[in-house]
Order: C-alpha cells, then structure tokens, then sequence
C-alpha cells in the first residue's frame, strides 16, 4: 500500500471513529435530555400555566399577569408570607448556632456519651416528617408549652407566631446543619488550629481568626438549607401550629382544599424562583470558598 | 544539671491510652544547637516534638526551656514556634498575613509587625511574594513562608518536624544547605525532627536516634556514624556489617573475638558496653573500613601488617560508578559488604569465586550486643 492509500485510509478510519462518537454522544445527551425533561416538565407547566389567562388550569387562554396582582392583593397570603419568613429566619439563626456548635462538639472533642449523640444528632433527618410532627405535637400538648404564640411587631406588620412551630423547626434543623458543617470541618486539617496555637492565639481567638473562617462556607450553606427546609415546610407546621397559623405551604393547602386556581401557580412559581436564588448563592459561596476561602473577619 | 540547656527533658514519658509514645527519655538541647531527633517512623520522635511544643502534654517527667518548667502550659504560651510537616499555612490568609499572625496575637504594634515581617520575607527570599495566597505558592516556597512565620516572632526554639519531607529531592538537597545557613544566620535553637539518616548527618551539630520510645544515643554526626553504642543505631545510621562471633579476650578498649570458622579478629569495645570474655556478640564494621585483596596479598597501606585478617569468597562485584561494592561470603555464611574506592588496584585484581583476604583496623570493628 502506497503512503497516499494508507493515509487516505487512516483518515478515513479517524472520520469514521468521529463520527461514531459523535453518534454515542448525541445519543447519551438525548437520554439525559428525557430524564431531565422528566423531572422539570411538570415545573415549566406549573409555570407557564400561572400566566395562564383563565381559571382553568387545563387549557391555556392567553398570558396575563392576574393571577401575581391577585396573590399580592391577598392578604391571607401575604401574612402566611411573613409568617413563612419570620420562622424561617429566627429557626436558622437558632439552629445554625446550636449545629454549629454540635458538630464542633462531636467532631472536636471527646465526651461521655458522644456515641449516642451521634447516632441521636442525625435522627430527624431519617425519621419521617409525620412521625416528628405527632411527636412533637404530643410533647408540646403534654409538657404545657401549648401553642402560645409570640406576638411580633414590625414595619406595620402584626405576626403572632407560636413558639411550638419555631421550636419543631429548630428541631430538624439542627441535623441538618450539623451534617453540614460536620462535613466541612471533617475536611478541614486540624493542624492549622495547633498552628494558631503556636503562634500564641489561645484558643477564642484560634476560633475566631481559623477556625470559623474557615469554616464559614459550611456554616453558610448549612444556613440556607436550614431556611429553605423550613420555607418548604408543610406537615411539622402544620401539626404544631394549633389552630389558625397559617404559612404560605399550609396556606397553600388549604387553598387547594378549594380547587386549584392559577392564583396557586403563581404562589408556587414564586417560592420556586426564591429556591433558585438560594441554590445559585449556595453554590457561588461554596466554589467561592473552595478556591479562595472565605476572607478574614476583622474583629 | 550544671550546663545551661535551651531544652531539657527529664524522663518523660507520654502514653496514648495502653500506648507508650515515648517511655522515659533524658534530653539536653545546648543554646544555639541544631539538634536532631532521628529513628524511623513511630519512633516517638514526633511525640517528643509536640510534647515541647505544647501539643501533648508529658504522662510523667519534666520539660524545661531555658530553666523554666513548661508543665501544663498550653502551646500559646511557650516561647518557641514550629515548621509543621505539611506546612499548615492558613489558606485564607495572604502570605504577609500568615507572618505577621504570630505578632497581632502578641499585640506588637502595627509599625513594627510591618517591619519584622518585611524583614523575616527578606530573610526567606520571598520579598514581592506578600499578597499571594499559599494556593498560589510552590513546595518550596510555601515551606520558607512556613520558616518565615516562625522566626519572625524571634523563639527561643524553633522547632522543625519533617519539614523538607513533602519536598522533592533535588529541593530538599538545596533546603538541607539554606537552612543549616539561616539557623547559623539566626542563632536560634533548631530542634530537628526527621527520619532521614542522611539529612540528620548532614545538618545537625547533635543527633538523638530514637527507636520505640527510647533515646539510644546522642552525639555528633561523626560519634552517631564512627561509634554506634548499640546495633539499631549502627543498622540505621549508613550501611554496616554485622558479623557474629564470641569474645575471646578483654582489654581496656580492645578485644579479640573468635569467628564461627575459629579465625580470631581484633574488635574494638565501646566504653559504655558491659561484656564479659566468653559472651556471644556481633562486630559492626562499615563497608568502607573493610580492604579486600586476593587471598594472601597484603593491601597497600603503610600499616598493613597491623591489620586483623579474616579470609571468605568473593559472591558478587556491583559497579556503582564512584566505588565497587564486593559482596564477600565468610566461611559460616555471613555475607559482608566492602566497599572500594575506584582507585584501589589491589582490590580489582580480585574474581567473582575467588578466595579473597578481608583487613580492617582494630578501631572500625565495633564490638556490639547481639
């Protein structure tokens, strides 16, 4: 075979395997395109029928924007919003210190009883959503703290929130922080803490210029999981709030007990670009803080 | 003690739980020493470190720096600093904030920290370098960051474990010279932790080999290598021959000992041995002290008829370039090692299967302890 024919032939060979790969490729991308069309489908119609110009949520009229003026005109919605954002920020700002301090405690120290805790710390996130919400409706019914609300006032708005609900919030929470900043500081070398130590930081300081900058982007994203969980919330709330609290999930369902209206989709397309939002900052921290790490805070 | 040390230890011993670490050693660190702590792996060498350091705190025994009873002081409050294996540079920290973290934590004025830490960058060549993060550093250069941050804050001791080993070897040959240099620059105690027999010998002006929790010996590298007091610190220090054989006479310093085959060899007894005429022992004789010639022949030094003379069989002749390494078999089958500068005529005249002649002088065979 002359130089010429085997080039020509190899070439040939290279466009054939080319194209064959292209071919797999196109073929793979095809089969995730499905699986995520699965997944999302039900999101895009959810969203494009909350523009929908009709009551119906079967067959698509023209867009408006009613259904948004409508949601933000309903005051029921607009408290169960507020409600919704009051317990959300005050059960974070609680748990994400008591988890934060948990998973120094389990992952730092040795104590009496450490094994249990650990098997214990993680429980709410196994045990199903029901089976805590009547645990704790049972305890706050038995151990008198009852449905008490706390009544908090500001920017003209008037909440009366029951501390069972905070209270069952901060419960989950907890875990869920605590498995996340575990797994930051598990990865983080305890050698720079005895660094800091040996260049005279006693151990506050150590804390506060190492160790909790360092930690800061697991203590974050444990943060905004810990506010979306409890945004999401519907069936702990539910069961602890006695009677006539409403956020905007429990709101949400009993309207539906009414008929789905596009009203709902509108509501539910909301709360899913506000998910959004808290994912893309998730991420953006977390890269952020695995290539830079956090900066220093000036104390 | 009468002598001023820098660091001294006083049969401390550190256990983890049923774990021995370190079982009761005695250590003087002289003022101004580089000082190492050598043996292999799990040798207790690192424990002692951190036990100076702070890091672990002594189940019994005493640590004193400078006279002055360290006990139960955390590590923040001991006038020395550590060069970590690894490093340890805070990451979220810029280099200038790495070195000045020592001083804020000490409240030095701000004027001053500017100063000391341009000076420590200066003395580590990495002047420009201030603003990187240690991301952004080489090994190499992150590992006098990690000197800089140390010595900046003027220690009594520093304290130093392992720190060339993430480096790779041509660095390390480089930052074994540097630092020798800089700790004669500085002054400053070194306290020296490696496993690395080679370094240890080149650096140090002192060295401790360490092996299961125990100091078996401290000298100078050349009393480390020339008189091993034992036969771990002879097997771990270089290469070396062990050769069995049982005492036949006894004195002073000298000491004849019968081979299996009958040959009987000089030997030389270390001061602090305690052997009795009769007792079973082994000779340590280093490759290099051994001359090798056809059986018969004499080698040509001028006090070759002052040499003791055993005889073997040639096994094997490896050319490493700079010397020949002849692989002898004695008469009991021990195989010993010799190791002839390329220059030796005599030696080469020697053939594989050959019987040969073995010569070493009285003071290079090393009576031990089986």
């Amino acid at each position: 075979m002359s130089d010429a024919n085997l080039a020509r032939a190899l070439s040939r060979r290279s466009r054939m395997a080319k194209l064959k790969k292209r071919l797999s490729e196109g073929l793979f991308s095809g089969y995730g395109f499905l699986g995520y069309l699965f997944l999302y489908l039900p999101i895009i119609i959810l969203v494009i029928f909350s523009f929908n110009d009709s009551r119906s949520t079967a067959q698509w009229a023209g867009f408006t924007t009613r259904w948004y003026v409508a949601m933000a005109k309903d005051h029921q919605i607009i408290l169960s919003l507020w409600n919704s954002l009051f317990v959300a920020v005050v059960s974070t700002v609680i748990s994400v210190i008591i988890g934060t301090l948990a998973a120094l405690a389990m992952e730092r120290y040795r104590f009496w009883g450490k094994l249990m805790m650990d098997a214990v710390l993680y429980l709410p996130i196994i045990i199903p959503d029901i089976a805590m919400a009547i645990m704790l409706l049972i305890f706050f019914d038995l151990s008198g703290v009852g449905f008490e609300p706390w009544k908090v006032h500001f920017f003209g708005v008037h909440l009366a929130v029951p501390y069972s609900v905070i209270i069952g919030h901060v419960a989950f929470n907890i875990s869920f922080v605590a498995v996340v900043v575990r797994a930051r500081l598990a990865q983080m070398d305890m050698v720079l803490e005895e660094a800091a130590q040996d260049l005279y930081a006693d151990p506050w300081r150590t804390f506060w210029r190492v160790t909790f900058p360092m930690l800061l982007p697991g203590i974050v994203g444990g943060a905004l999981l810990a506010f979306t969980l409890s945004m999401d919330d519907f069936v702990i709330t539910f069961f602890t709030s006695g009677a006539g609290f409403n956020t905007l999930p429990v709101r949400v369902f009993s309207m539906i007990k009414k008929g789905v209206t596009p009203k709902i989709n509108a509501v539910s397309t909301l709360m899913l670009l506000f998910s959004l939002v808290l994912v893309a900052i998730s991420l953006i921290l977390s890269r952020g803080g695995s290539e830079e790490g956090p900066s220093t805070p000036t104390l | 003690m009468s002598e001023a040390y820098a660091v001294e230890l006083e049969r401390v011993v550190k256990k983890f739980g049923e774990v021995v670490a370190v079982n009761g050693i005695s250590l003087g660190v002289r003022d101004g020493e580089f000082f190492s702590l050598l043996g292999p792996s799990g040798c207790g060498k690192t424990t002692t470190l951190r036990l100076i350091a702070g890091f672990e705190m002594p189940t019994s025994g005493s640590v004193r720096i400078y006279g002055e009873e360290q006990g139960y002081l955390p590590p923040y409050q001991r006038p020395v600093n550590t060069v970590f294996q690894n490093y340890a540079l805070f990451p979220h920290m810029t280099v200038a904030q790495n070195v000045a973290f020592g001083l804020e934590m000490k409240k030095v004025p701000k004027e001053e920290i500017k100063r000391r830490v341009a000076e420590a960058l200066e003395l580590v060549r990495l002047t420009g370098k201030e603003n990187r993060r240690p991301k952004q550093l080489s090994g190499g250069q992150k590992q006098r960051v990690a000197l800089a941050r140390a010595l900046v804050n003027r220690p009594k001791v520093l304290l130093l474990d392992e720190p060339l080993g993430a480096l790779d070897l041509k660095l390390r040959k480089a930052m074994q010279s540097e630092l020798k240099a800089l700790q004669e620059r500085v002054g400053i105690t070194f306290i020296y932790v490696t496993h690395d027999q080679e370094e240890a010998l080149v650096m140090s002006d002192r060295i401790a080999v360490m092996n299961e929790g125990n100091v078996l010996q401290v000298g100078t590298p050349e009393e480390i290598y020339e008189q091993p007091q034992n036969r771990f610190v002879a097997d771990f220090i270089g290469k070396t021959n062990f050769i069995p054989g049982k005492v036949v006479m006894l004195s002073g310093e000298a000491a004849d000992v019968r081979l299996e085959d009958g040959t009987v060899v000089a030997a030389a007894r270390p001061e602090a041995l305690g052997v009795s005429a009769g007792e079973q022992v082994v000779l340590s004789i280093r490759p290099e002290k051994i001359y090798i010639a056809p059986h018969g022949d004499k080698p040509l030094v001028p006090d070759a008829d002052a040499l003791t003379h055993a005889v073997g069989q040639l096994q094997k002749v490896f050319f490493v370039g700079v010397e020949r390494r002849y692989i002898v078999a004695l008469p009991d089958g021990t195989e010993v090692e010799v190791r002839v500068q390329n220059t030796d005529r005599g030696a080469r005249r020697c053939r594989v299967g050959d019987r040969v002649s073995l010569y070493w002088r009285r003071a290079h065979a090393r009576l031990l302890k089986e």
